[in-house]
């Protein structure tokens, strides 16, 4: 139903929702011995994404090592909470708009609104 | 379902450090202690952090191979500090030795704070993605009205 632009923003909203968690999951592993950050190739997994392929997950590399042997710095994973959320505020409030046009149409132009 | 998932991972992190918390408090509350149930002083305690899938076999059937990779944070053990007490030389203590020393445990107040310190700061990290991921999940509802 929601084809083009809608379903494009419905895989980028998923993979947001994906990388959101691993986010979440690096910062609930902040203190964790021997934990190393996790992410995704955003750019890379979302155009994947577009041709079904399932995204991988990787290592971060270049960041500073605890002597824990822990790497997870906290002001990134801050930055990338952040970040996520206003890319899936975007991304809602645009398919808000396609969900709207929709509804426009199957009410024939706005006569009687809900 | 993954955002529902992604508040199962910061809760696990918000429990692990609330633990750890209440370890490092009982120790600085216990710093002068010198009868347990176990006899002697107090021993100081701490948490060992280990990752852990927090996804159910039922729900990994519908879970990306992203998920599967996200993991939360568990205590796997509570470790109590086997180093010998301190001996500190009090007469007047009722547990003192034949030699006036009594054994105190080998707790530091200010190593305990710094780390007290820690375990807020992470959980206050836990409940700024938990609350994050709240507002994605409600902004996916909104897009029923």
């Amino acid at each position: 139903m929601l084809d083009g632009v809608g379903a494009n923003l419905e895989q980028y909203m998923t993979l947001l929702a994906d990388r959101q968690k691993l986010v979440a999951a690096n910062i609930a592993n902040a203190d964790t011995p021997g934990y190393k950050t996790k992410d995704i190739d955003f750019q890379a997994e979302f155009a994947n994404a577009l041709q079904g392929i399932q995204p991988n997950v990787m290592e971060v590399q270049g960041l500073v090592v605890k002597n824990d042997g822990n790497n997870v710095s906290l002001d990134r994973e801050a930055r990338l909470l952040a970040e996520n959320a206003l890319r899936f505020n975007i991304a809602s409030n645009l398919m808000r708009g396609q969900i709207h046009t929709l509804r426009l149409a199957i009410e024939g132009g706005g006569g009687s609104s809900s | 379902m993954s955002l529902f998932g992604s508040l199962d991972v910061s809760a696990s992190g918000m429990a692990a450090q609330r633990t750890r918390a209440e370890i490092l408090v009982e120790n600085l509350a216990n710093a002068d202690t010198t009868r347990t149930p176990e006899g002697g002083p107090y021993h100081r305690k701490d948490v060992v952090f280990e990752s852990s899938a927090t996804s159910s076999p039922f729900s990994s059937v519908f879970q990306s191979a992203i998920e599967g990779q996200a993991s939360g944070v568990q205590v796997s053990q509570i470790v109590t500090d086997s180093t010998p007490p301190v001996m500190r030389y009090m007469p007047g203590h009722p547990d003192a030795d034949k030699d006036g020393f009594v054994a105190m445990p080998r707790v530091n107040p200010a190593e305990d704070m710094v780390d007290l310190l820690g375990a807020s700061r992470g959980y206050g990290a836990n409940v700024a993605a938990m609350s994050a991921i709240k507002d994605m999940i409600q902004r996916s509802i909104d897009l029923f009205k």
